[in-house]
């Protein structure tokens, strides 16, 4: 029996993700273990992890507003301020670093006119600095909506956010990205993934556990 | 009580020394009985270990060398050889303290912790004496106002979850929790919602430093200026263990004491923080007179002269008293001697006909001890909101559920502060009470497997009134049908801090001193060659006095600490009485609804004022004692009562308080053998549960079964009570008054459609004894045809308890 609370909030949500909010509660069998996925399809909801969205989380899953914010607040990928259409992740730890990280930040700063940890007054971009994205093969290595590109040398990055800037894709695609403005590829292991991202938050379609696709 | 079984004892070897401890007992403990204190900042004895601080670290030996364990969270078992100060204990102790100090501030002399504070002291026992960090340390806006009571200076914060811990698993109010962990882990709330939970005192107390502080409290005092004593908590019936802090006779503050039986070291922020109402302004101080219409300034002499004369004026048993329930035994039994033996009355009543019957709660069979919750298969609670009325009580019984396992049942009007934790919850509308009890019984349709767990004992059974409007005898026939579960133990509630007290005094028209009915001829001749003559019959209950004092029957009034003006479930039959009274006195600490109509107020000692003795809700006699004198020139209860009897022929030897409670323990057959030596306090010592050692109960109440008739009318009254109401001693206690939220009428939302109004709209509701407007307010967990109104508050209380009340949507103008 689906407790009314859970129905009140989720209601409120879209029909696909209240379906997958459905889907994700029903496998767990308690209900606060589904607070990290929930996170995310509040996020979606709410444009990223608002009050209002762990608030709704709170209730959906039985904890307190503030026993959501203490789990959100542990994890850098749920964004409790709003950001930009296209997150720009630039990786700065030791591979990047030595590969010049450094300056592909300081020209994806300029070229979008965000510093780093700040989103562009129109909202298109939010630019940040991470720790290593696991590609220290193809360093420097550059996430968009955490679609990687390797080997992104400092004009790569201006063209990159020229290129977003103009041509504002719905999704973004490692794979076309990586082709238009990566260099250097560590080599490639991973699981052909060809749907691409539409937000910052990200979705994991395949594990039917959080997330959406569109 | 079920016998707790011989614990497994095994041998460990502690610091060369083979002890003897509890198989599987935390090693910090077993190493504290054994006299080796281990110091500790995350483990506190009644919350779940964490091992998070790693100040507690113990070398252990194991089959691979020895090695560093934390000792808060390695159980003892047969063999284990620990060492907890040695050279590596002590370079890692230095470790821990020289890591938390990287962040703490060095802000002792204006900390309001410093001088108790766990991490100053472990600082100087055991830290390293100098730190290698010179960088800048944490700095955070402070302090941050995380409630009304509380404030979290967050720099000083070591993050040991100690206040996060206690809200999760004790308390229940999880509004505090780290936040942004990592670097910058902090103690936060959810944005601007504060932390408000009845209990967030105990955060405070159990802060290792003084990152959470009491706003009562800050900066009030430094904690060696104050002394100490331990007495109970005189705010509700629980008994709780408290210790009273005083600094030049001013109580300053008021922490938990540990102890197994009642409160486990836990109060609430009520029991807490109303002592600032022992120190109101508003606290009478002189004897005030009524000349002339007002009440004037006058001595004692010439006050007690009056009364004497205007009592000596009527007929004994034109007189009755009310009250007593907030005095401490020996108090109660000189109010009660004083009234049967010098006035010659048999009208007396403790309660005001607001709780539950006198014998039933005095002298129930099957009757609980709080530490039955320890060993409960089922608790059914059918009583009030355990949370809002015995908030200590609440905390024992959420521990039982959550816990410790027992399957836990709630009955009740709405949803109360136990319906999170409960097994099976429902809720009925005021009226049905009756028939929901049947449907129980019968295990029927929804009550099926709520009655099947009723068959696993132990089953403990908590009843009492679940609202101001509903028939008492309900809650007997509750208890009827709980004694016959299987090893079945009663706890009939009251709520006021020493009714059960009043009662075994024998403030009660149908009780005498000791659990003996007033029927009992034995005990009643056996009473008469201590005290003289007795008056002939039973008495009359509260709101009998009250109906023969607005006829004329009864003439004049004597209140002891009672306010039936302001508190009897008729409000308008209660001004009346008191109006057509030809003589009112009150005994009190402040100006209540009633005192303020008498004709002579008598100001007496109250709580931390008088030493004495008190009788909680399970039957058990503790020791309250006094710390400071009574203001100006109020007067123990026992001494004003002692010198009026004098003045009206007659003595009570009412010389001192242990004398009393000598005579109490000759007189009371229930309290034989209780003396204040038994009672006094120390380790493991938790005063004595009566019978007294030498004691017998004559009177053996057996709930029995009333067949209430079901009502009808289309709304019926839930008048349900609020830990924070329009009580005096809220009202005299700063702190907590601005936490008082004014009553409003609450219905389901179907019965607001029916009745087309809005929440926010306003309501007039007439009953059988007042009729008021009350703002409305939706509440799903009602039943529908329910309308659930707070009581006891400004703008509630001249409604009445009336259970079938008209409810008309008030229209503004132009709509
Ligand atoms: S505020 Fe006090 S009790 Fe809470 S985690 Fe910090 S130090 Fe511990
Ligand atoms: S250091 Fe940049 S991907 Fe590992
Ligand atoms: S007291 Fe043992 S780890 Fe904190």
């Amino acid at each position: 029996m689906m407790d009314p609370a859970i129905d009140r909030v989720l209601t409120r949500w879209s029909p696909e993700r209240q379906e997958r909010a459905r889907a994700v509660l029903a496998a767990y069998p308690e209900r606060r273990s589904t607070v990290m996925p929930l996170l995310y399809l509040a996020s979606r909801e709410h444009g990223y992890c608002s009050r209002e969205a762990m608030v709704e989380v709170g209730k959906i899953t039985g904890l307190t507003s503030i026993q959501v914010e203490s789990v959100a607040s542990f994890y850098s990928m749920y964004r409790r301020q709003n950001v930009g259409k296209y997150v720009i992740s630039v990786c700065t730890s030791i591979s990047c670093f030595l590969r010049g990280a450094d300056d592909v930040l300081a020209a994806i700063e300029d070229e979008t006119n965000t510093p780093d940890g700040e989103t562009s007054d129109d909202a298109l971009f939010s630019v940040e600095h991470v720790e290593c994205s696991g590609a220290c093969g193809g360093a420097p290595a550059v996430a968009v909506n955490w679609e990687l590109i390797e080997g992104v040398l400092p004009d790569k990055g201006r063209a990159l956010c020229q290129w977003l800037k103009d041509t504002q894709p719905e999704t973004v695609l490692a794979d076309e990205m990586q082709a238009l403005f990566g260099g250097q590829q560590s080599f490639d292991w991973g699981i052909a993934e060809p749907q691409g991202a539409t937000s910052h938050v990200p979705a994991f379609e395949r594990y039917d556990s959080a997330g959406d696709a569109s | 009580m079920a016998d707790t079984p011989q614990p497994e004892l095994v041998t460990i070897t502690l610091n060369g020394v083979d002890t003897e401890v509890r198989k599987g007992q935390l090693l910090i403990d077993a190493a504290e009985q054994a006299g080796t204190y281990i110091p500790r900042f995350c483990y506190q004895n009644r919350l779940k270990p964490v091992g998070l601080c790693r100040m507690c670290l113990v070398e252990v030996e194991g089959p691979r060398g020895t090695a560093l364990v934390p000792s808060c969270t390695q159980p003892c078992t047969e063999g284990l050889v620990v060492d907890s100060e040695n050279a590596v204990v002590h370079k890692a102790q230095e470790g821990v303290l020289e890591f938390l100090l990287l962040n703490h501030p060095l802000d002792c002399p204006v900390c309001d912790k410093g001088g108790e504070c766990p991490l100053q002291d472990h600082t100087v026992a055991y830290g390293p004496g100098e730190s290698r960090f010179v960088e800048e340390k944490r700095h955070y806006e402070k302090p941050i106002e995380i409630s009304d009571l509380v404030l979290l200076d967050r720099e000083r914060c070591i993050l040991c979850a100690r206040c996060t811990r206690f809200c999760d698993e004790i308390s229940g109010d999880s509004l505090i929790e780290f936040v942004d962990r990592g670097n910058g882990t902090q103690i936060l709330t959810f944005f601007d919602e504060p932390f408000a939970s009845y209990f967030s005192g105990n955060t405070v107390q159990i802060c290792p430093v003084g990152a959470l502080t009491a706003k009562p409290y800050r900066f009030r005092a430094r904690p060696w200026d104050l002394e100490a004593i331990e007495s109970i908590s005189m705010v509700d019936s629980v008994g709780s263990k408290v210790s009273v802090q005083t600094s030049q006779n001013q109580v300053l503050r008021i922490n938990g004491v540990d102890s197994d039986t009642t409160n486990h070291g836990w109060l609430s922020d009520k029991d807490r923080f109303t002592l600032q109402a022992i120190h109101s302004e508003d606290r009478l101080r002189v004897p005030l007179v009524r000349k002339d219409g007002e009440l004037v300034e006058a001595s004692w002499g010439e006050a007690l002269e009056l009364v004497a004369e205007r009592l000596g004026s009527v007929r004994g048993d034109e007189v009755a008293g009310l009250g007593a329930a907030r005095s401490t035994n020996e108090e109660a039994y000189t109010f009660a001697k004083f009234l049967r033996s010098v006035v010659v009355t048999p009208h007396m009543d403790a309660q005001l006909d607001d709780a539950l019957s006198d014998e039933f709660l005095a002298a129930t069979l099957n009757r609980a001890e709080i530490n039955d919750l320890e060993t409960a298969g089922t608790i059914l609670v059918w009583a009030g909101d355990l949370k809002e009325e015995l908030p200590v009580l609440y905390l024992r019984v959420r521990r039982a559920a959550t816990i410790l396992g027992a399957t836990l049942i709630v009955i009740h009007p709405r949803r109360t502060g136990l319906s999170d934790v409960a097994d099976h919850v429902f809720t009925y509308r005021p009226g049905e009470g009756a028939d929901t009890l049947r449907r129980l019984k019968a295990g029927d349709g929804p009550f099926a497997e709520a009655r099947q767990a009723l068959d696993s004992g132990p089953v403990m059974t908590i009843v009492g009134r679940t609202g101001g409007a509903e028939d008492p005898r309900l809650a007997e026939s509750v208890a009827a049908f709980a004694r016959t579960l299987p090893d079945a133990a009663i706890m009939p509630l009251a709520r006021r801090a020493n009714v059960y007290g009043a009662l075994d005094m024998g403030v009660s028209a149908d009780l005498l001193p000791g659990r003996v009915s007033v029927r009992d001829t034995e005990g009643r001749t056996a009473l008469e060659d201590a005290w003289g003559p007795l008056p002939e019959g039973r008495g009359k209950h509260a709101t009998e006095i009250l109906q023969g004092l607005k006829s004329g029957d009864l003439k004049a009034l004597i209140t002891l600490g009672a306010d039936p003006v302001g508190n009897h479930p008729q409000p308008a039959l209660a001004g009346e009485a008191v109006e057509s009274a030809e003589f009112v006195v009150s005994l009190d600490t402040l100006l209540n609804a009633t005192s303020a109509r008498a004709d002579v107020v008598l100001p007496v000692a109250g709580f931390g004022e008088s030493e004495g003795t008190a009788t909680n809700l399970e039957g058990r006699v503790q020791k309250l004692n006094r710390i400071i004198p009574p203001p100006g020139q109020a007067r123990t209860t026992w001494s004003v009562l002692d010198d009026l009897a004098r003045r009206m022929g007659a003595t009570l030897g009412a010389h001192d308080a242990e004398t009393i409670m000598k005579e109490i323990a000759s007189i009371a057959p229930a309290y034989a053998g209780i003396d204040w030596a038994l009672l006094d306090w120390g380790e493991g010592r938790d005063g004595v549960v009566l019978p007294g050692p030498d004691g017998t109960q004559p009177l053996q109440h057996m709930p029995v079964e009333t067949s209430v008739t079901a009502t009808t009318g289309r709304f019926t009254l839930h008048l349900g009570r609020v830990l924070y109401d329009n009580a005096d001693v809220v009202r005299n206690s700063p702190s907590l008054d601005v936490l008082v939220q004014p009553a409003s009428a609450a219905f389901h939302p179907r019965d607001l459609a029916v009745l087309a109004v809005q929440p926010g709209d306003s309501v007039r509701l007439a009953g059988d004894y007042g009729t008021v407007e009350l703002a409305v307010r939706a509440d799903e967990s009602l039943a529908e045809g329910t309308v659930y109104v707070q009581a006891n508050m400004d703008n509630s209380r001249a409604l009445g308890a009336s259970l079938i009340v008209q409810v008309d949507a008030v229209r503004g103008e132009g709509s």
